[in-house]
């Protein structure tokens, strides 16, 4: 771990890199884990804004997550509210909101505040594998 | 509206003039039906009158010699019936029959179709901003059966099968009863029949319904159902009310607080109360909000018709609904309901007559 951020796209690492899944339906947290985990990524999952907040803080370093995964609708602090926190406290950290809310607008704003992907569900298993590794691909790399 | 004494009235024939002009007398302040007579004791006008708690009588006579009563309706359409009237009459009372009360009729025909467009146009709106919420409610069990179908098609392990499977019938089952709540509601109710309905059940299905058009994660929903018999009723108009108030109430706590259910038995009649811990309602509001087109909503949030129709509606089955509001405690709407239909329709139900059912 000690190599990390730089060692992810290296074959010979166990994980491909670690995943945040926030979503405050269980068993779409577990779709995402079982694909993910499939894939080769390592995943972390937030039942909330809340709970992914403190998952992100309360690890013994906080950058050790490769993408989040975001909803929107949830409870206690939402996926916009979310999404916002992250954007300003782990720039690098690229998000895909995965959302059942097909809506343009909030769509186009959350792209602008430089989601990297706006997947509506039902989200193909490939797709997500897909969003996952273009965006750890396009992570940028900020030692901070 | 005024505070005049009311008017009471005399129904005779219970064909669908009568059947017409109960459901528009209940409607309305200031009038008391005082019965309702046919010489068919089977006439639909007779046992909606039954249902509502209002005298039925096969004997006419009985009816026109009351001497409480102010003013005769005769849609009997019977040319006998006004030497009737004229034979057994107190000599106060005043007589609508023949083409005035054809006119009425037709009155109230216009206004009945009136109402129902009304009550339809505010439904479809309400329907309206589910959409999101449907959208949200629909997209995630797809999301995840559609997950767990591909997870099937990688897996080779039969225990992680079965499981997925499991999980993709029970999400199927989720998503039927919704589509089934949605139809329940949506479904124009004008010649809805009358079934007995369980009103715990029915608060607990408003609920659920509550959910597409509204956040209830910060909600403590406090069901405190005491037994009570089922009312007569179409299930899709009682809903809307529920779920109207739900809405209502989850909306002016900001999707944060206490939401607390109740059904009890209170002097005889069936009582029904949504509260909610949010700020209450101005005292000078209280009074209007019953109100066609009153609302408090921002434009374009809100019809100002959802009241309006929960009000039509309980009237429509006898009921009568009082809210209660403190300005920083919390407002609860109390609805009283007459107990309905006959004996054996009052037995803790064995037969519900809920959404999830149909």
């Amino acid at each position: 771990m000690g190599m990390w951020p730089f060692g992810h796209h290296d074959p010979s690492k166990a994980s491909m890199g670690r995943v945040l899944i926030v979503d405050d339906e269980e068993n779409i947290r577990k779709v995402a884990r079982l694909t993910l985990t499939k894939a080769g990524y390592e995943v972390i999952e937030g039942k909330d804004g809340a709970d992914a907040i403190e998952a992100l803080n309360s690890g013994e370093n906080p950058l050790l997550v490769d993408v989040i995964i975001c909803d929107i609708r949830m409870p206690k602090i939402n996926g916009v509210e979310a999404i916002s926190y992250f954007r300003s406290q782990y720039p690098s950290v690229p998000i895909i909101v995965q959302t059942g809310f097909p809506d343009l607008n909030l769509a186009t704003s959350l792209m602008k505040q430089g989601v990297s992907d706006y997947l509506v569900k039902p989200v193909d298993n490939a797709k997500l594998i897909a969003a996952v590794a273009k965006a750890v691909e396009g992570r940028e790399m900020f030692t901070t | 509206m005024g505070p005049e004494q009311s008017v009471n009235i005399a129904i005779l024939g219970g064909g669908r003039g009568g059947t017409a002009l109960i459901e528009l007398f209940t409607r309305c302040h200031g009038i008391a039906i005082t019965g309702i007579a046919d010489t068919n004791p089977d006439a639909p006008g007779l046992r909606l009158a039954r249902n509502l708690n209002i005298p039925a009588t096969d004997d006419p006579v009985s009816l026109i010699s009351d001497q409480t009563v102010d003013l005769i309706v005769d849609v009997t359409g019977n040319p006998s019936t006004p030497a009737l009237i004229e034979q057994h009459k107190s000599a106060r009372v005043e007589i609508l029959g023949g083409t005035a009360a054809k006119l009425v009729w037709s009155l109230i025909q216009d206004e009945r179709d009136l109402y129902e467009h009304l009550a339809h146009a505010e439904k479809l709106s309400t329907l309206g901003t589910f959409a999101a919420g449907i959208a949200h409610e629909f997209n995630n069990p797809l999301h995840m059966m559609l997950g767990f179908a591909q997870l099937i098609q990688d897996t080779q392990d039969p225990a992680s099968v079965q499981e997925y499977i499991q999980e993709i019938v029970k999400l199927i089952k989720h998503l039927s009863n919704m589509s089934t709540s949605v139809n329940l509601y949506a479904r124009t109710s004008t010649q809805g029949e009358l079934v007995p309905v369980q009103i715990p059940t029915l608060l607990d299905e408003a609920v659920r319904m509550a959910r597409f058009s509204t956040i209830l994660d910060e909600v403590t929903v406090i069901p405190q159902y005491e037994p009570v018999p089922d009312i007569q009723a179409e299930p899709g108009e009682l809903l809307q009310v529920f779920m109207n108030l739900i809405v209502n109430a989850v909306q002016a706590m900001n999707a944060r607080g206490q939401l607390t259910l109740r059904t009890a038995m209170e002097n005889g009649s069936i009582t029904v109360s949504v509260e909610d811990t949010g700020p209450g309602i101005a005292p000078q509001d209280l009074a209007r909000i019953f109100a066609p087109f009153f609302t408090t909503k921002k434009s374009g949030k809100g019809t100002g018709l959802g009241l309006y129709i929960v009000d039509t509606i309980i009237r429509k089955y006898g009921g009568r609904i009082e809210p209660r509001s403190e300005v920083g405690k919390g407002t609860a709407f109390r609805i009283h309901f007459p107990v309905t239909g006959l004996p054996h329709e009052t037995r803790p139900s064995s037969q519900p007559a809920t959404p999830a059912t149909i």
